[in-house]
């Protein structure tokens, strides 16, 4: 332990840990953070779905999987469909909304201002969720703001509350920030000089972007997209608030399980495993197909 | 032979994450734990209704007792019992239950038995309230209000308004996408089932299949299912009728002279409520519960909860002491005729409940 040569008696060599530990001492923190608030809840999750209605108060008995045969009854099946149709279309909706502001900040706004410009997009988030969505029942009542202004310039009034429009509006406005800061990591370390290139060989602007900016961003707008798409599957928030008679999602109706009327834990907890499923699949998809790059890169 | 001794971790490893969790078998759900540390003496915690904060209660109670009060608000009974059961409930003393969760609490035995001697004025409860189905002899739970579910509808707007809850759908054209709901699947399939004529708590899945038929006839013209998110939008003008409960409705007129807004109780019947104080088996506090029961009893109290929050109240004394315009409030306090045809909700069979359930979802994803 302790080399003889050495003047110092405390210069003790401290022995290094086996190669294979270091990465996991490494790790450790992160591990363990995840096995206790990720793997392990996921675990008891899985086995309270395998209880067949459990209510709070009974007996963890794991015995089929009646909880995922009754998801797969037609009557659950609009729920998914509704869920999935309001999260690909925040999806689009951030995508189509934030590449030009990403790109905007990114390539137009001058360097110094950067910062400012990222700020002042995100400063939203500084409020609660919560009432920023009941913000929106104010914009887009019968009688509210937008339908005064659209009154003011002549045009017919727009019932958009409590309906589809409204969930997508208010979605798309709660998760925009986060798409257009992805895009925005993405755009900034857009290699300039193959746009100069570009241009100087003939392309036009159109070609220019979905031949050059676009292949180069895909990494952004993969990650971004992804980010976009989970966090809308999980969003009960607008559907519940902005939503109308025919809202229920997949996020509403785990609530429902859990703190409705029927407390039926084990149905709610298949169908947070079905929604873990798509997420995972979504994931999957994009690391294998959408996201060579960034595997590649990183 | 690093890698080797690695893969033996990861087997331990997950051997050790797995046996901790799933053959672990036979644990209860949510099961109800008392806290570890006794509570202060000067601390009560209670867990109630949104409705039923009011700073000059706990100031009062405070200057009377020395005891500091601190409440935190659930927005629906099953929200409450979620709570409570996944372990955060075991700081409560007094939490505000109505009438069938106190019925489901006792009956999970989370309730301790109220000692009477220890409670002044119950002989103040109006006979009704003495002895009530949901907990006989009040052993478990003390009423504080009590109310009806009806709706609450714009007279400017719907002139004759309606009477009854069949009147809802014989009003659907002018009511389109200008009413709401109740979010309570028992509160909205019952009113469903009284409007065919069969009972609030009905159990036969025929009835039930009728009322949820009934139902996707009038959803065309239901904006949406909520409890609260309607006051604002009825007194712009962009709702003209919604169900509401008694209580949130009279606050809302009484607050609004001018709005041309008026409370029915549906002609036919509907459910009838109470909201009560109990003790959890896991009361911290429980001489603090009991201070704080007792000082919701005194009459005076009693008189302020109903002139500022618009309760009903079930104390004789206090009704006794309430200014006339508000005793003789109908939709407050209605007259034993209108109560007569009341019913109140009573807990179900999981096996029914989960067919209102199934009804709730296809509803509102059709």
């Amino acid at each position: 332990m302790v080399s003889p040569a050495s003047p110092l008696p405390s210069t003790t060599e401290p022995k290094a840990p086996p190669q294979w530990l270091q990465p996991l001492l490494m790790l450790a923190p992160a591990g363990v953070w995840l096995a206790l608030l990720l793997v392990l809840p996921t675990l008891l999750i899985f086995q309270l779905s395998l209880v067949p209605g459990i209510r709070p108060g009974q007996v963890v008995n794991p015995s089929g999987l009646d909880n995922y045969w009754r998801i797969v009854q037609p009557d659950y099946f609009p729920v998914l469909t509704r869920s999935l149709f309001f999260s690909i279309g925040t999806t689009i909706a951030c995508l189509v909304l934030g590449f030009p502001i990403a790109y905007w900040i990114a390539l137009k706004v001058p360097k110094r201002w950067q910062n400012l410009v990222l700020l002042a997009f995100v400063l939203p988030l500084w409020t609660s969720s919560l009432l920023r969505t009941y913000a929106w029942i104010t914009i887009l009542r019968p009688t509210g703001v937008l339908n005064s202004i659209l009154g003011k310039v002549g045009m017919p009034p727009l019932d958009l509350l409590n309906r589809e429009p409204a969930v997508l509006i208010g979605m798309t406005y709660s998760l925009l920030p986060y798409m257009v800061l992805i895009l925005y990591a993405a755009l900034e370390k857009l290699d300039r000089r193959l746009l100069e290139a570009a241009a100087d060989l003939g392309a036009n602007p159109a070609q220019t972007f979905w031949r050059v900016t676009v292949p180069q961003s895909l990494t952004g707008i993969a990650a971004g997209s992804l980010l976009v798409f989970i966090t809308s599957m999980g969003d009960f928030v607008n559907p519940e608030i902005l939503g109308g008679a025919s809202s229920m999602t997949v996020a509403r109706l785990i609530y429902n399980q859990f703190l409705g009327a029927t407390q039926n834990w084990g149905f709610g907890s298949a169908l947070s495993m079905v929604l873990i499923l798509v997420v995972s699949i979504a994931i999957a998809l994009l690391l294998k197909y959408g996201d060579r790059s960034a595997a590649g890169g990183v | 032979m690093p890698s080797l001794t690695r893969r033996q971790l990861l087997h331990t490893a997950t051997a050790i994450a797995a046996g901790m969790v799933l053959p672990g078998c036979g644990w209860t759900l949510g099961e109800v734990r008392p806290a570890l540390s006794k509570g202060n003496k000067d601390e009560l915690s209670l867990f109630t209704w949104e409705s039923y904060i009011d700073p000059l209660l706990t100031e009062t109670f405070h200057t009377q007792t020395g005891i500091n009060v601190t409440a935190d608000i659930y927005d629906s009974n099953e929200t409450m019992l979620a709570t409570f059961q996944s372990g955060k409930g075991a700081i409560y003393s007094v939490i505000y239950p109505s009438d069938y969760k106190v019925a489901e609490m006792i009956d999970k035995k989370l309730l301790k038995p109220l000692d009477h001697s220890r409670i002044n004025g119950m002989e103040n409860l109006m006979p009704e309230f003495q002895n009530s189905v949901y907990d006989p002899a009040n052993r478990h739970s003390v009423p504080i209000s009590w109310g009806t579910t009806g709706f609450i509808y714009n007279t400017a707007a719907l002139n004759p308004g309606p009477e009854d809850w069949e009147d809802l759908w014989r009003l659907q054209a002018q009511l389109n996408r200008k009413m709401t709901l109740l979010a309570d699947v028992r509160e909205v399939m019952g009113a469903t089932l009284k409007s065919l004529g069969h009972s609030y708590n009905a159990t036969d899945p025929t009835e039930i299949r009728q009322a949820y038929q009934k139902l996707v006839q009038l959803k065309p013209a239901v904006t949406t299912f909520t409890t609260d998110a309607w006051r604002d939008r009825l007194l712009a003008g962009d709702l003209i009728l919604s169900m509401a409960y008694s209580a949130d409705a009279v606050r809302l007129i009484q607050e609004n002279p001018d709005a041309k807004l008026r409370y029915v109780i549906p002609a036919s019947g509907t459910s009838l409520w109470s909201d009560t104080m109990v003790i959890p088996v896991t009361a911290p506090n429980p001489d603090a519960a009991y201070e704080w029961i007792n000082f919701m009893m005194q009459p005076s109290v009693a008189v302020g909860v109903t002139s500022r929050l618009f309760f009903a109240t079930p104390n004789q004394a206090a009704f006794d002491q309430l200014p006339a315009p508000l005793r003789n409030n109908g939709s407050l306090f209605p007259p034993e005729s209108v109560i007569q045809a009341c019913e109140r909700i009573i807990p179900l069979d999981p096996k029914v409940m989960e067919l209102y359930d199934q009804y709730w979802t296809k509803l509102t994803s059709g």
